[in-house]
């Protein structure tokens, strides 16, 4: 009895030590190995100054690098990235950033501040198009000086307190000067040359993005993976047969699942963490204002007043969602304006009988036998679904439209153009976790995605102000001044709400962080595959 | 003496009784098509329900991913179905045919040519050709049926080519020309008439074949609008919840089926009721 006692003792220890030496195995980072992700399109263009889909940043994140980043470690926070260190002078208008020594590009130039000068003079140059990091760092910074080959310092017009937060975006990210004076842009798949964790291997339009591992990497032993594929998958269907077949290991990307989504994906696999989360990102209506018939803004006012937000998170988002807001609170905190405020405001208020009856009285003003439109839509993730319940709700003011369906990218090209009258959804999403991102995306009169090309002054005013504004709770008084203007105001951008969504994560995928942008931490640096 | 109308239709449903089965369901979905607006209990395009609600009494066939009653959409499917079903193969097979007709009876050098523009039209894969010309046209209704009719133009070219290379031998032919008939007088009086059984024949085999393509245009997203209730569009829809919501995909796949099944029963039976060949005959 005593012999068998010890033999099960014997073997409970050995199964601990092996519990336990499996336990540190598996914590410990392993090299090798390939994650497999998705795009939901095609990004046809790869120039990540020059863009705005998420595909391009996506296509593109782990090849590049920036002066500073957001912490994949702590995605809450700032670190630096080719920048060692930095200094600001303490009126808060200079900062200096001091640039790691030894930095090769992966063609195997070395790298220097004059690459730091050259990109930011092109992000930031007045004729140059660059609808995130141009829009978010042109109201502030006046200059980029290069003070020797590993220092650079930015001057700023004023003391602008997200500056840090901006420029560590993933939009923000430094090219080559010899790239650039070589290529022109940035679109093309050779002139994908980073300092970036992994290299550009290959592009294949409609199906294949693929990165392997840059082992001149200047984090010593860094990256842990050889590679990154990017499938290019477009359309939810497809996105969840890949997920449910194991073709994926993550989907932490817009589109997020649906619940009827992650309900069958979680039947599929077990081998996954299925989370819901936000992703920083707005559903808007557009509207142009700058051709009939939004140009008048009796109409901006019926089509906002028309629009049942909570019918539309309800079933496009399957209620995963935050309708009406213009920041959302639980990701900007009381820089939101309280949504009790925003849910009794016309438009949002329900029920809506008294917004439809004078939604139909405005469109009978102008056109009383009914208004006729196009509403244009991009085919990727559910903005077809969207479009129709738009369509169905817009019908009962007396506006029938008619959907204009168009590919990612093209669609893209018309709106930049402005080549519409209607955009029945879009999802914008924030390039830093701060409210000014909002403004510099959407609102302000040079927003990258001022689709519907409104202008109002006052709106330009109030979002420089918050920006120049280093006292919080006086930001704070100036945020909420802006929302409930641009709420009362028949803006070209109607707020429909903050998108939530589900996501996962394959349990082999580890040192992966989600990030408080859907661009962010998407290079992979510190990622690894357990066995 | 000529024989009650009833009495010869029982009559060939007796000697075709799948081809009366398929007329049956013809009529039925005609009627369907026809009465849409007052058999349909809900607007087609009304999300004004709860999503995936399960059939019941209230929703016999349930509701879909955006509170749209799928019986009603159903129902207005058919009506978009057989337009497009009929029109694009009326147009196609017309325009198809009388250029098959003109040009075997012409000959020469004009046929040969028109042949080979119809080789490199035949050629090309029918679905891909479709897909290439509805990413050209535009999403709608009607480039649908345009579409449709440039697919079907050569096959029915080719076809009733075929029948007139004989026609146009045929002694009352000749005899025509030998009395000084102008060439658009024997072909509208004496060589059309006698392709007329093989064109309508084209026509109702080839209105189940243009249902299919429409369902699959819409399938994969270049057919009719996405808000339009085509079946193919209300299958691509029933993808994203196949597990939890299977009716979505159920009834528009059962609906392109038993249309397609129904049609081409009906095809087959005037088929073998026109062709001296097989079986049958009207006489």
């Amino acid at each position: 009895m005593r012999a068998l006692l010890s033999i099960c003792a014997v073997a409970i220890a050995a199964a601990v030590v092996l519990a336990a030496g499996g336990a540190a195995a598996q914590d410990k980072p392993r090299y090798g190995g390939v994650l497999n992700w998705f795009d939901y399109g095609d990004p046809g263009r790869l120039d990540v100054h020059a863009e705005s889909p998420l595909v391009v940043q996506q296509a593109t994140a782990g090849v590049y690098s920036g002066v500073i980043h957001y912490d994949p470690d702590d995605p809450s926070k700032i670190a630096p990235d080719l920048a060692e260190r930095w200094t600001v002078s303490p009126d808060g208008k200079t900062y200096t950033f001091h640039l790691r020594k030894g930095v090769t590009w992966h063609d195997g130039q070395p790298f220097s501040a004059a690459d730091v000068k050259a990109s930011f003079d092109r992000i930031l140059h007045p004729d140059f198009k660059s609808p995130k990091c141009g829009a978010a760092l042109k109201p502030m910074v006046a200059s980029v000086e290069v003070q020797d080959p590993h220092t650079v310092q930015f001057r700023l017009k004023f003391a602008a307190a997200p500056f840090l937060g901006n420029l560590a975006s993933s939009w923000c990210r430094v090219a080559a000067k010899h790239v650039l004076e070589k290529y022109g842009d940035l679109n093309a798949p050779d002139a994908q040359i980073g300092t970036g964790p992994f290299r550009f291997k290959r592009y294949e339009r409609g199906n294949l993005i693929e990165w392997e591992r840059n082992k001149d990497y200047f984090v010593r032993g860094l990256p842990y993976l050889d590679g990154v594929r990017q499938y290019i998958l477009v359309g939810g269907p497809t996105q969840l047969a890949a997920a449910k077949a194991g073709r994926v290991m993550l989907w932490d990307a817009w589109p997020p699942m649906k619940k009827t989504q992650a309900d069958e994906l979680a039947r599929a696999r077990t081998d996954v963490d299925i989370y819901q989360a936000s992703i920083n990102t707005i559903y808007l209506l557009y509207m142009n204002t700058q051709k009939p018939p939004f140009s008048n803004p009796d109409l901006r006012r019926a089509v906002s007043l028309a629009l049942d937000r909570q019918e539309l998170v309800a079933k496009a988002l399957e209620g995963a969602g935050v309708p009406c807001a213009l920041l959302d609170p639980k990701l900007v905190g009381d820089f939101a304006l309280p949504l009790e405020e925003v849910q009794k405001l016309p438009g949002c208020r329900q029920p809506k009988d008294a917004d439809l009856a004078e939604a139909k009285r405005l469109v009978e003003k102008h056109h009383p036998a009914g208004l006729e439109i196009e509403v244009a839509v991009r085919t990727v993730g559910n903005y077809v679904d969207r479009a129709q319940l738009v369509l169905a709700q817009l019908r009962r003011v007396g506006i029938r439209g008619t959907l204009k369906s168009y590919e990612s990218a093209a669609g893209y090209a018309v709106f930049g153009k402005g080549e519409f009258t209607m955009i029945a959804a879009q999802d914008r999403s924030m390039d830093t976790p701060d409210p000014e991102s909002l403004f510099s995306v959407v609102y302000s009169t040079n927003a990258g995605s001022n689709y519907g090309r409104w202008a109002d002054p006052k709106v330009d005013d109030l979002a420089e102000r918050a920006l120049r504004e280093s006292s919080r709770d006086k930001r704070k008084q100036l945020y909420w001044e802006l929302q409930r203007h641009i709420l009362a105001s028949p803006t070209a951008a109607v707020p429909i709400a903050w998108v939530e969504g589900w996501f996962f994560v394959d349990k082999k995928v580890r040192g992966y962080k989600p990030a408080l942008t859907t661009y962010d931490n998407n290079t992979f640096m510190k990622v690894w595959l357990a066995e | 003496m000529r024989r009650p109308p009833l009495r010869t239709l029982g009559r060939l449903a007796g000697r075709q009784p799948l081809g009366a089965a398929g007329a049956g369901i013809v009529v039925v979905l005609v009627l369907t098509a026809v009465f849409a607006p007052e058999l349909a209990p809900h607007g087609a395009k009304d999300a004004a329900f709860s999503p995936y609600l399960p059939p019941s009494a209230a929703f016999p066939l349930g509701t879909d991913h955006l509170g749209r009653d799928m019986l009603s959409r159903v129902i207005w499917g058919a009506r978009l179905s057989l337009w497009v079903g009929l029109v694009s193969v009326l147009v196609g097979v017309t325009l198809g045919g009388l250029w098959g007709v003109v040009t075997a009876y012409v000959g020469g050098v004009a046929d040969s040519a028109s042949q080979r523009v119809v080789d490199t039209l035949m050629a090309l894969p029918p679905i891909i050709l479709a897909l290439s010309l509805m990413a050209a046209l535009g999403q709608s209704v009607n480039n649908v049926i345009i579409a449709l009719a440039v697919l079907l133009t050569p096959t029915a070219a080719r076809t009733l080519r075929s029948l007139v290379l004989s026609i146009r031998e045929s002694p009352y032919i000749e005899a025509a020309r030998a009395v000084g008939c102008p060439h658009w007088r024997v072909i509208a009086l004496h060589v059309l008439p006698n392709t007329l059984a093989t064109y309508i024949v084209l026509v109702t085999v080839n209105i189940s074949y243009a249902i299919v393509v429409e369902a699959s245009l819409s399938f994969l997203g270049l057919g009719a609008p996405p808000d339009e209730p085509s079946w193919g569009a209300m299958l691509t829809a029933g993808t994203q919840a196949l597990e939890s919501a299977p009716w979505m995909f159920l009834f528009p796949g059962l609906a392109i089926s038993v249309t397609v099944f129904g049609l081409n029963l009906l095809g087959d039976a005037i088929r073998d009721l026109t062709d001296p060949r097989l079986r049958g005959g009207l006489g």
